[in-house]
């Protein structure tokens, strides 16, 4: 089953390429250079630290800003001949921009979906308003919007026109956790139906739950490309919890002199560890005689590789 | 009352001021727009053999005409404010509407703002000042149509601006009617004008219409020839202002303006 699926996926169309793409602003590279493909029906995430050169990669994406040089080609088509037919497919959300202040919602949604010529524009926007809980606020200006509901109401917007390929910045920032995992819910679905979405994030968890793929983008390159599950796994560094009976200022000088980070707080103490030094830990621990009641291993994430990678610069 | 306090937010706007070209315009820009025009006007009502009910017509008739270029001069380049203001910018560019059918919108829009502000202003014209529009007969409709197509292309221009050099050119979108006034011969004729200004105002379509409104009210006739010349002045200026807004929409691509300034 396995088998089949990844040559499935091998044999799936490419709906992004971007090959060798640059971006200067004046002495600046704020993209260098970068190649990746994502494939149709592929929800794939887009990581790095601020000013990595995410958002100027979207922004290429999306034709607002002009690459250097190198190429990008959306549904086997380039925006200097087919700009046009590429926007109609593609659609695009982003917590860092805003619709018409003085207009409801529902006039804000109308106008879009004319400018995506939509068939029967009511229904899709009743469809839409409905699905991301919107429905009850449809009259209310934009203006006078929380910022979770304005989120909401640009979701509705990213999939008016049901879009073969989605850009999503920062989807689920300022949301509630409830409605967080409604959208999450939604991305998903949205991926069953054959959707290919890019996503931006700094939700690591909504990363590891949504994402088929990672690539990971600092300094304007891409240092690392693969599934959360195994870029997580690149970290070997874990963590080891002890709830302390006895010995803990033994464990703490034991830990400092084996070259072990440690924290204690209260009767709890937090020793990282290589995940090939577990051993060592234990039966050094076992040898000084402390008791401990309980131990419990946090293993690698996501997270933890963000952030190992947001301090380096180099290629894995 | 703290007098650093007050010292700091005077700083803040020295600051900002001296930075900033544009600001410069307001203390600089105005008062010699103002001495220009009222003192040349002032010159041409010295030496003028114009009886005092003709002045009034001319210069109300100058008013209503001059409103169609100030009021079409910020048509565009207010609709696209407005949108950056609103960040609303990426939202709309991010679908597949083109900057040639957004500007038809935003004229459309405009036009029929202008109509109806124009009614209102012929109205009140009348009710106010005596002032009707037979005095301007159905020269109003090539002269209306002439300047407000000049206006839409000083908008257009102002809009390239805006993409090239951002939000410091926005007193641009209130100061451009006041630059092109002086030389457009509203209130007084192009023989009022030194002769470097005058060499300035040939250039522009407006001076040609305002000219040929005063001919026709003081019963000398219209001269097609400069209508023509006029007509022709505006194709060209509106050409350039579009290939002018089409590239600084390039340039806007090209340096990250589109994106830095939503």
């Amino acid at each position: 089953m396995e088998w089949w699926f990844s040559m499935e996926v091998l044999f799936m169309q490419d709906i992004l390429v971007v090959d060798h793409l640059l971006k200067r602003f004046g002495g600046f590279t704020a993209v260098d250079g970068i190649s990746f493909a994502v494939k149709k029906g592929e929800i794939v995430g887009l990581l790095g630290p601020n000013g990595a050169g995410k958002t100027t990669t979207i922004f290429m994406l999306l034709d607002f800003v002009a690459p250097t040089s190198g190429d990008i080609e959306i549904f086997g088509l380039h925006y200097k001949t087919h700009r046009g037919e590429i926007l109609q497919r593609l659609n695009y959300s982003s917590t860092y921009v805003e619709m018409v202040p003085r207009l409801t919602v529902w006039e804000n949604l109308l106008v879009m979906a004319n400018l995506y010529l939509i068939q029967n524009p009511k229904e899709k926007i009743w469809e839409t308003v409905h699905r991301f809980g919107v429905a009850e606020f449809v009259n209310k200006r934009y203006e006078d919007l929380s910022q979770g509901q304005k989120t909401r109401v640009f979701l509705c917007k990213a999939f008016l026109n049901d879009p073969d390929l989605l850009l999503l910045d920062e989807p689920t920032a300022s949301l509630d956790p409830d409605v967080a995992a409604l959208i999450r819910k939604e991305i998903l679905i949205a991926r069953e139906h054959g959707m290919t979405i890019l996503i931006t994030s700094h939700n690591m968890a909504e990363v590891e739950e949504v994402c088929d793929r990672v690539l990971f983008i600092n300094h304007g390159i891409i240092v690392a490309e693969d599934t959360p599950e195994e870029l997580a796994k690149k970290v070997r560094q874990i963590r080891v919890n002890f709830m302390m009976k006895d010995g803990q200022k033994r464990t703490m000088s034991f830990a400092r002199t084996s070259g072990f980070p440690a924290t204690a707080d209260g009767r709890f103490v937090t020793i990282s560890v290589d995940e090939a030094d577990i051993a060592y830990l234990l039966s050094g621990m076992a040898e000084l005689g402390v008791e401990y009641g309980e131990i419990s291993i946090d293993k690698p994430t996501l997270e933890d590789y963000f952030i190992k990678m947001s301090h380096v610069g180099g290629r894995t | 009352m703290n007098w650093r306090r007050i010292r700091a937010i005077i700083q803040k706007f020295w600051y900002s001021t001296r930075r900033d070209i544009f600001r410069l315009f307001d203390i600089f820009f105005w008062p010699v727009i103002e001495l220009f025009i009222w003192g040349i006007f002032s010159v041409f009502l010295s030496k003028s053999q114009v009886d005092g009910v003709n002045l009034v017509t001319m210069l109300l008739g100058g008013i209503v005409l001059w409103s169609f270029f100030t009021r079409a001069s910020k048509d565009i380049s207010l609709a696209m404010i407005d949108e950056l203001w609103s960040r609303n910018f990426i939202n709309l560019f991010s679908t597949p509407v083109t900057m040639a059918e957004y500007v038809v919108g935003a004229l459309i829009v405009g036009f029929m703002k202008l109509i109806v502000s124009m009614i209102l202003m012929f109205l009140l014209a009348y009710v106010f000042y005596g002032f009707h529009i037979s005095s301007i007969g159905f020269y109003i409709i090539p002269s209306a149509l002439g300047i407000t197509v000049f206006g839409w292309t000083l908008s257009m221009v102002v809009q390239a601006c805006f993409l090239r050099y951002g939000h410091t050119i926005e007193v641009f979108i209130w100061a451009v009617a006041a630059l092109v006034q002086p030389f457009s011969c509203i209130f007084y004729p192009l023989s009022a004008l030194p002769g470097w200004a005058q060499t300035i105002a040939r250039m522009l379509p407006t001076t040609y219409f305002f000219e040929n409104m005063r001919s026709m009210m003081t019963g000398r006739g219209i001269h097609v020839g400069e209508i023509v010349l006029a007509y022709g002045l505006n194709l060209l200026y509106l050409l350039l202002a579009i290939v002018f807004l089409n590239r600084s929409f390039e340039h806007a691509r090209k340096n990250g303006n589109l994106v830095k300034n939503n």
